[in-house]
């Protein structure tokens, strides 16, 4: 199964295509053009531009019920004036398949979504959280094999969530389905999905597994957005075949990975909180950078440094407190090291620094 | 942006085309026919109006004459329904408290209550011993019927009758807007140290003045159109309404048209802008603050004393005045049912009674079973035939890029005076026009049709807008329902109150309507039409009994609307 | 900066009781979090004090002054709203300088109060812009900006960063905690996101059902919660059930349901006492040689940046989850290995086993 997006304007060219099974999360900001690109997958949107294919088939002239697809709102759009077995059964009825079948089917999904009590109850005497696996499972007693979920644990409570997402990704592997899943938490992509296509003003900026896309990200935006990172201007004085070398403020020379960017050229180095170690003592081989914790913020499994580097830059330094963590305080004296592969290096953006990396 | 390229259901090209002529041949047609009437026969109304052989330009005088009363009315009464009707609807929209679905009941009544029943209720309440006067131990009404409110110089009486019957259209649409505003923004002022009643006007008005426009508006337009109550209360002076059935049943059928078609033309002169300006500005009010800090400061320290004294009074005025206008006369008229059921309680004539006027030589029972019949036959079809396009109808006005347009000339017929649209039906379909249809029972359908189909078109919107409709239609598809599969399975469903709720309005509407029937009706004359003619034959009791029998079937219709609206 | 105290609150809706009997005190110029699934009644409690709803039992006192019947208006406090709620018919200026102009400041006055906030939340530069102009975040920002320029002492905020992307809530959530301690407000902020709690407050105060059930610092709360559901909602947590075997002083040896017995410290279980071990995922090991070892085989890695969580199913069928550094040993992990685990005695939690049972302590809803 493969779908295919030509030219698409109201996104801007966007070109992407998806295996049967796959588990895909579309991620980006506000805006980006995620919610678009899913609709114009479903068929609830046109393209401008552009040709969409499912299974090889070019699908832009069917309508949304012809297409295989079934669109899971972020408010779940269950139907106020069915109870939850009519809203399951919804699609197979209007199928018109038989009743018996419809029957057994719905019972089965409803057992699934563990559901089976409260099939008479109505979507708004329910939770949050069962209103999200009543719509998931209307979604797939629909029959269709690909699930397109528009921020699909966006309403729920942030410690709910985190406990779905695996049960989600389960729910679709299980059912053997393919998902687009559309969302702004980059933590949720990471963890749920097969590959992560993070989407800015329309285009898609970067696609890769989890793992590729957070550990060799291909621009500041992606660097910036996808899992936090440390943000240091200076320029490169050479390079080689085991890595380059740039000069930041103060005079710091930094060993980095190999790049592209050429010597003298004008550079940013990008380099993950997380791969950023505190210690008192040096790290062989790493790129150690002296300076001061500033604060020390407790994020629950994590600990976040801010350190002032002696060239006056600010760096910032997570460490999961497992049971090795050793905690400083602030105004302690300390290394902050990262590995010279783990630093990515991006030539200067035209418009600026602060107008790829500010959140807001 | 979205909206436009939004893949939506749209109804099949055969149903559009039904509806929409339907909406021309009935709707559209007989409201502006008035006007290009005027255009095709200018040489009669130059001649009629302005240089009347025998009369001169008596005619345009009159004219002149009766525009300005009508104007000083309606403008006085909205001016009313604003200083009491804007608390109330905050009062409505912002607090709970118990028998509050009632007081909306109470404000909803003038709406489908047969304003001539209403009408000779407060006629008989304030203006006779019978009334309220009778009540207190005084030998006359409580009003003398040449009352005047003075500056504006109008009787109390008729303005009395014009302020309860345009009280709800303020209420209503102003508590549906404030509704519609989150509570936030009014607990944000608070928190910022702001007294309600500052939040309200810093706040609150900015955000819902639309709301009073459009409110106002329907208010000044109801007030202009009054024939049913007027007829009855006016005595000697005369609104422009009443003076078009007048003239009409003198045959000045030129000096009626352009009196006609001014007042559609005013009507419409003021719906368009108000819409245009509510359609472009979505960020509502800019306030400017430009006033003199002093002024301010002043106008502060008043309100935070009246905030903390004045409660009380704010929310009961309204109420009182509800109570006074509203709720007294339907009291009074059925209590004179009761005493005048026998035989005149002041004279003790037996001719003087309900019983004799019914049964007796005049055999009013008949008529009025007669005219019930006409009367609900009427409301039926009528009814039903603007539920039926209207529904696809609302569809098309939320779904295609003209329905905008649709639905600001569709407010035209709702504010046109009825009146004029009685006589602009009866010149397009009858004698003096297409002659298709003669007076009598099918030309009140269609007179009812035309004013019909907007009234349950809002009420469909209503809830369309209301609820997310888009949203679970686009569910309903990529569930695999086809087009009609989700109209049928969902939206349909959806609306299904909207539908009751306006199908109900209007079948009330329509069995409360004077002014356009008594134009129309010939000789098929229908309940409201039959009370002004028993007023007008002073049977005043059989008048009260037909009275209270109308304003009786309004409550329970709005009984079923409460039912329908409210599960 | 006042101290803010509550005696015994108790708020109904009809049958439902959204706070039950709450005391609780903000000491001046502490910045208190409250927490709980949705429902749990923290959003009654910030409106309770806020004055927007009245308590039906209990005393409200600010710096010792009883407020309960004082109007929203005359409490001095600055509120943020979930939705924000600017005034969408006034420019960022007009929204800024609504609190001061409406408590009779002349526009002289007011001027460099609302220039200096702005200043601060460094969105002057846009104080000509209407709200619907601005991002979310912006506006949020705008919001905080207008709650203060009063000066108001007392900073309630109810879910201020709820509506915001997670990204932005990140940002704005540093941005928060510094203008807070800056102009040494009191402020209690309440949310859902317990990730936003640890992080930004002085103190964290979890609440269920309407009650309090437990309240301490960020590290206290998460490391040695008192009880199992605070353990539950703060962090994720592995739990399983057991029996206590042996109990010496602080040592207790449990039995687990699925078998192998673990050690672990803890003062008050006694012998016989059926328990329930918690302990966080990032304080299991991947390794064969450390105590408390558990054998299962890996279910599923899920990587999210730098961690990976490491989904083992143990013999009987429980899941435990290990959560490791990305470039740890972990990296060579996959689904389908068998692995051995460990976990430190000081990191296991032992709590009674619940009445209700385990499965209905832990739901979120």
């Amino acid at each position: 199964m493969t779908k295919r997006f030509g030219e698409i304007t109201a996104l801007d060219g966007v070109n992407l295509s998806i295996e049967d099974g796959e588990y895909v999360c579309v991620l980006g900001p506000t805006g980006a053009g995620k919610t678009t690109f899913l609709r114009i997958v479903a068929g609830l949107l046109e393209p401008d531009e552009g040709e969409i294919y499912i299974d090889g088939k070019c699908v832009n002239n069917l309508p949304p019920e012809a297409r295989d697809t079934v669109y899971m709102f972020q408010q779940y759009a269950l139907f106020p004036h069915m109870t939850v077995w009519q809203n399951v059964s919804y699609g197979p009825e209007i199928k018109d398949w038989n009743r018996e079948k419809v029957e057994q089917l719905t019972a089965e999904i409803l057992e699934m979504v563990r559901l089976a009590e409260r099939r008479d109850a109505y979507p708004h005497e329910l939770s949050g959280g069962m209103q999200q696996r009543v719509a998931l499972g209307r979604g797939i007693a629909s029959g269709a094999r690909i699930l397109l979920l528009d921020e699909p644990l966006g309403a729920l409570d942030a410690r709910l969530r985190v406990g779905l997402r695996t049960q989600l990704r389960q729910l679709v592997k299980d059912q053997g389905l393919t998902a687009i899943h559309v969302t702004h938490d980059q933590e949720e992509a990471l963890m749920i999905a097969d590959r992560v296509v993070v989407l800015r003003n329309g285009r898609i900026e970067q696609t890769g597994t989890p793992h590729e896309v957070y550990s060799r990200p291909n621009s500041i935006f992606v660097a910036s957005f996808v899992g936090g990172a440390n943000f240091v201007e200076g320029t490169i004085i050479g390079s080689s075949d085991a890595g380059s070398v740039m000069e930041v403020l103060g005079g710091l020379q930094i060993k980095v990975a190999v790049s592209d960017v050429g010597a003298g050229e004008k550079a940013v180095l990008a380099f993950r909180r997380e791969d950023t170690w505190v210690g008192e003592e040096e790290v062989a081989g790493s790129n150690n950078l002296p300076g001061v914790i500033v604060s020390a913020t407790f994020i629950g499994d994590s600990m976040e440094y801010e350190i002032r580097l002696e060239n006056g830059v600010s760096i910032v330094s997570k460490i999961l407190m497992s049971d090795a963590f050793k905690a400083y305080t602030e105004g302690q004296r300390v290394v902050a090291s990262f590995p010279p592969e783990k630093g990515h290096v991006f030539p200067y953006p035209v418009m600026g620094l602060l107008k790829e990396v500010e959140a807001i | 942006m979205i909206q436009r390229m939004t893949r939506s259901i749209n109804p099949s090209r055969l149903v559009v085309w039904a509806t929409l002529i339907g909406l021309i041949v009935l709707v559209l047609l007989p409201t502006f026919y008035l006007i290009s009437y005027v255009f095709l026969k200018w040489g009669d109304v130059w001649v009629e109006v302005f240089e009347n052989p025998i009369i001169g330009d008596e005619n345009w005088r009159q004219i002149l004459k009766v525009l300005f009363f009508s104007f000083r009315l309606s403008l006085s009464a909205v001016a009313f329904d604003l200083l009491f009707g804007v608390p109330l609807a905050y009062v409505l929209a912002r607090k709970q408290f118990p028998g509050k679905g009632l007081l909306e009941d109470l404000i909803t009544l003038p709406l489908v209550i047969p304003t001539s029943g209403f009408g000779f209720a407060t006629l008989i309440t304030w203006t006779s011993v019978a009334g309220i006067g009778g009540f207190l131990g005084m030998n006359t009404g409580v009003i003398p019927l040449d009352a005047v409110v003075p500056i504006i110089n109008v009787p109390l009486i008729v303005f009395i009758v014009h302020v309860a019957l345009t009280f709800p259209y303020i209420v209503r649409t102003l508590q549906t807007k404030i509704q519609s505003i989150d509570t936030t923004y009014e607990t944000a002022s608070r928190t910022l140290g702001a007294n309600p009643l500052t939040t309200f006007r810093n706040v609150l008005l900015p955000l819902v003045l639309p709301g009073i426009f459009s409110g106002a508006v329907l208010a000044f337009a109801r007030s202009l159109g009054e024939t049913g109550a007027t007829l009855i209360v006016a005595g000697v002076s005369s609104t422009a309404s009443i003076a078009i059935v007048r003239w009409t049943a003198e045959f000045k059928l030129a000096t009626a048209a352009f009196m006609g078609s001014l007042l559609v033309i005013i009507a419409w002169a003021l719906i368009l802008p108000v819409e245009r300006y509510m359609g472009r500005e979505k960020r509502s009010f800019k306030t400017s603050y430009r006033l003199p800090f002093s002024l301010i400061k002043r106008v502060m320290r008043l309100e935070r004393y009246a905030s903390e004294k004045l409660t009380r009074i704010k929310d009961f005025a309204p109420i009182f005045v509800l109570v006074l206008t509203v709720i007294v006369p339907i009291i009074v008229v059925a209590n004179s049912v009761i005493s005048y059921w026998s035989a005149d309680p002041y004279t003790g004539k037996v001719q003087g009674g309900v019983v004799y006027q019914l049964f007796g030589p005049a055999n009013y029972f008949n008529t009025l079973v007669k005219a019930s019949l006409t009367s609900i036959i009427v409301a039926l079809v009528s009814t039903y035939v603007s539920t039926c396009i209207a529904i696809p109808l609302s569809f098309i006005i939320a779904r295609r890029w003209y329905g905008g347009f649709i639905r600001s000339i569709l407010k035209v017929p709702l504010i046109v005076p009825t009146s004029s649209l009685g006589l602009s039906v009866l010149l397009l379909w009858g004698s003096n026009g297409l002659n298709l249809v003669g007076s009598g029972i099918w030309l009140i359908i269609l007179t009812h049709i035309a004013f019909s189909v907007p009234v349950i078109v809002e009420s469909i919107l209503a809830s369309y807008e209301g609820s997310d409709i888009q949203m679970y239609e686009d569910s309903a598809r990529t569930l695999g329902a086809t087009a009609y599969n989700a109209i049928e399975t969902v939206s349909l469903p959806l609306i299904k109150g909207g539908v009751l709720t306006g199908f109900i309005l209007s079948f009330a509407h329509s069995l409360g309507e004077t002014g356009a029937t008594y134009i129309v009706m010939g000789r098929d004359i229908t309940v409201p039409a039959l009370v002004v003619n028993m007023v007008e034959a002073l049977a005043i009791p059989a008048a009260l009994f037909t009275s209270t029998y109308l304003i009786v079937l309004s409550m329970i219709l709005l009984t079923i609307i409460r039912f329908t609206t409210r599960r | 900066m006042p101290e803010v105290k509550l005696v015994n609150v108790t708020k109904r809706y009809g049958k439902i009781v959204a706070n039950d009997g709450v005391t609780l005190t903000l000491k001046d110029g502490e910045y208190v979090s409250v927490i709980g699934p949705s429902g749990c009644g923290k959003s009654t409690l910030i409106k309770n004090i806020a004055g927007i709803i009245t308590p039906d039992e209990g005393e409200i006192y600010f710096d010792g002054r009883r407020v309960n019947e004082l109007p929203i208006e005359n409490r001095g406090i600055g509120y943020v709203f979930q939705n924000i709620a600017l005034f969408p018919h006034m420019s960022v200026w007009g929204n800024v300088t609504y609190g001061p102009r409406v408590r009779g400041l002349s526009p002289e006055e007011m001027r460099p109060l609302a220039i200096e906030m702005l200043e601060m939340i460094k969105v002057n530069e846009r104080s000509d812009a209407y709200p619907n102009e601005l991002s979310s975040g912006t506006q949020q920002k705008t919001a905080v900006a207008r709650a203060l320029t009063s000066r108001a002492e007392l900073l309630l905020l109810d879910e201020p960063l709820g509506a915001l992307d997670v990204k932005v809530r990140a940002a704005l959530r540093s941005e928060l905690k510094r203008l807070v301690k800056d102009l040494k407000l009191t402020a209690l902020h309440v949310t859902h996101d317990q990730e936003e709690a640890l992080s930004i407050s002085d103190r964290v105060v979890v609440m269920k059902m309407g009650r309090i059930v437990e309240e301490g610092a960020p590290i206290d709360l998460y490391t040695h919660p008192k009880n199992l559901f605070t353990a539950n909602f703060v962090g994720e947590a592995n739990f399983l059930a057991g029996e206590v075997v042996k109990a010496s002083g602080k040592n207790v040896l449990v039995e687990l349901e699925e078998g192998p017995e673990i050690r672990a410290e803890a003062s008050d279980q006694r012998m016989g006492d059926r328990v329930v071990t918690a302990f966080r995922p990032e304080f299991v090991n991947v390794e064969t040689n450390g105590v408390n070892r558990l054998k299962g085989r890996v279910v599923d890695v899920l990587y999210s940046g730098s961690t990976v969580r490491i989904r083992v199913k143990l013999g009987k069928g429980s899941i435990v989850v290990a959560k490791q550094m990305l470039h740890s040993e972990a990296a060579t992990i996959h689904v389908g290995d068998d692995i051995t685990l460990s976990i430190p005695p000081q990191r296991i939690l032992v709590y009674p086993y619940p009445e209700g049972g385990l499965e209905k302590e832990l739901a979120l809803e």
